[in-house]
């Protein structure tokens, strides 16, 4: 059972009681206007914004009942990407993405990355790799460009090795060819790697083509959950014209 | 839209209301006052200034020319300034690095621990290193170890907040993201936070050096070492040509300091 559900209210309600489950091999996209209460989705999923209430369940594990390292532990298990790419800009590539899998290492192996164990590199290398930017592993990720920075960040998340990756508009800042790839890479994540996927979007065509799924929100609640097939663009385009009339 | 010079209005003259002039008058009252009873305190004289040029010359004559005999002793004492201030300085930054996760409010773990370390940090800051040096004294002896400790002690302050300051300015992006991934506290620090600011910290270290050498020469006359205490001996003894060839040897010390750490600052920035 490796499902996520949650359900959220608020007084202010940004989330009015969401339900979604994504499952392993599954690229779910969530559209929805501004304002709509799907960034908050993703970082309630893995508490970074706690939730009022509601329940979430990440591979058969309560997440509202961690604390501490327990709730370290269990966030490892689902990966977040950020629409700001957020890499150690003064870091290479490399140690970016074994930076992933620091919660796998203990105590004083972390203080350096020279000091990393070999099969936390080695992962974070075959990460590089399944991006395709091994030849960029010693640049600084400053000096990459958006989209091989974000491309970079998804190998983080691989590094992670987790089950459920979260990508919060990973490609708003990104041009249509750069966007075009991180969405094909994760979709492939998903579908050969068997990981659960899911992503925000502002981009209703790549939605259709890469998704799975497709999950409609607006004002903190679903308004259809369906796949790309049978979505009209009108249905759609409903979503960011009832956010104006609201 | 047709408007020349003539066509802009010129702006009502401002008159401030008798209120507020009144409390003008008030307050320049009060500033005189002030300077008034600060004058009084120093026992400030205008006429004590002019009538004592002749001791000022008289000083002057009895400097030149410097005496080369304490040229090597004065250099010496300055290598002994340059080392307290080395050492005080890293034992400073070395402790001052342990405070600072605590010390900015968007790491800190708990408000609580915020504010010890802040009070921390506002203690050894505000007191001045001599102060610090007074007592150091007391607990190892003479000497310059108590100076460069007492400089430690002082840059944990001066240090600490600005290395605070500068991590609560900082794009807070790779932190979240690092978190994210499960990384524990220090590992955020040292992966995410460190590379992110290490440049400003950097300046920031070879700025306080700088201070610092100046700073131990104050605390060097209450330890009894270094070129500070040399100098301060010279002209209590009334030795002015060695107190000028010291003197001399210090300020090329300081300007030598001064330059390569904005030198390299400048290179790193």
């Amino acid at each position: 059972m490796r499902e996520l559900r949650k359900s959220f209210k608020r007084n202010d309600p940004v989330l009015k009681g969401v339900d979604l489950d994504v499952c392993p091999g599954e690229l779910v996209v969530v559209l929805g206007a501004n304002g709509s209460g799907k960034s908050t989705l993703l970082r309630c999923a893995i508490r970074l914004i706690e939730p009022d209430s509601g329940s979430v369940t990440l591979a058969g594990q309560d997440m509202m009942a961690a604390s501490g390292a327990e709730l370290r532990d269990v966030r490892r298990r689902a990966a977040m990407i950020f629409q700001q790419i957020h890499l150690v800009g003064r870091r290479s590539a490399l140690e970016n993405v074994s930076f992933g899998g620091l919660g796998r290492v203990g105590g004083w192996r972390s203080l350096s990355f020279r000091g990393f164990p070999p099969d936390v590199v080695e992962t974070a290398w075959r990460s590089l790799e399944r991006v395709g930017l091994v030849d960029k592993a010693w640049q600084r990720a400053s000096t990459l460009s958006g989209g091989q920075a974000q491309r970079v960040a998804v190998a983080r998340a691989l590094c992670q090795q987790a089950e459920v990756i979260l990508a919060d508009e990973p490609v708003s800042a990104l041009d249509p060819r750069a966007a075009e790839d991180v969405l094909a890479l994760l979709a492939d994540i998903a579908h050969a790697d068997g990981l659960a996927v899911a992503c925000v979007l502002h981009q209703p065509d790549l939605a259709k083509r890469y998704a799975d799924r497709i999950v409609g929100m607006a004002a903190g609640e679903v308004v259809f959950e369906r796949t790309p097939a049978t979505i009209q663009d009108t249905e759609i385009a409903h979503l960011y014209l009832g956010e104006l009339d609201g | 839209m047709a408007s020349g010079p003539a066509a802009i209005a010129r702006p009502p003259r401002h008159v401030p209301s008798a209120k507020r002039r009144l409390l003008w008058a008030g307050v320049a009252i009060g500033i005189g006052a002030l300077y008034w009873h600060a004058w009084r305190d120093i026992d400030g004289s205008f006429g004590a200034l002019f009538s004592s040029w002749g001791n000022l010359g008289d000083l002057l004559r009895r400097s030149f020319p410097p005496n080369t005999d304490v040229f090597h002793a004065s250099v010496d004492a300055c290598i002994v300034t340059l080392d307290t201030a080395l050492i005080g300085t890293t034992i400073g930054l070395v402790l001052s690095l342990l405070i600072t996760p605590f010390a900015a409010r968007n790491l800190s773990p708990h408000r609580l621990v915020y504010e010890a370390a802040r009070v921390v940090i506002a203690f050894t800051r505000t007191i001045p290193a001599f102060i610090f040096a007074l007592y150091m004294v007391v607990v190892v002896g003479l000497g310059p170890y108590p100076v460069a400790l007492a400089l430690a002690i002082h840059s944990v302050g001066t240090l600490g907040k600005l290395f605070a300051e500068t991590i609560e300015d900082m794009d807070m992006g790779p932190v979240n993201a690092l978190r994210a991934a499960g990384a524990s506290r220090t590992q955020v620090f040292l992966h995410a936070v460190l590379p992110s600011v290490s440049p400003t910290f950097v300046s920031l270290s070879l700025y306080r050096f700088d201070v610092n050498v100046r700073d131990s020469l104050a605390a060097g006359f209450v330890g009894g070492a270094g070129i500070g205490f040399l100098l301060f001996n010279s002209i209590q003894l009334f030795q002015y040509k060695d107190a000028a060839m010291e003197l001399t040897v210090l300020l090329v010390l300081l300007l030598a300091v001064e330059r390569i750490s904005t030198l390299l600052r400048a290179r790193i920035v």
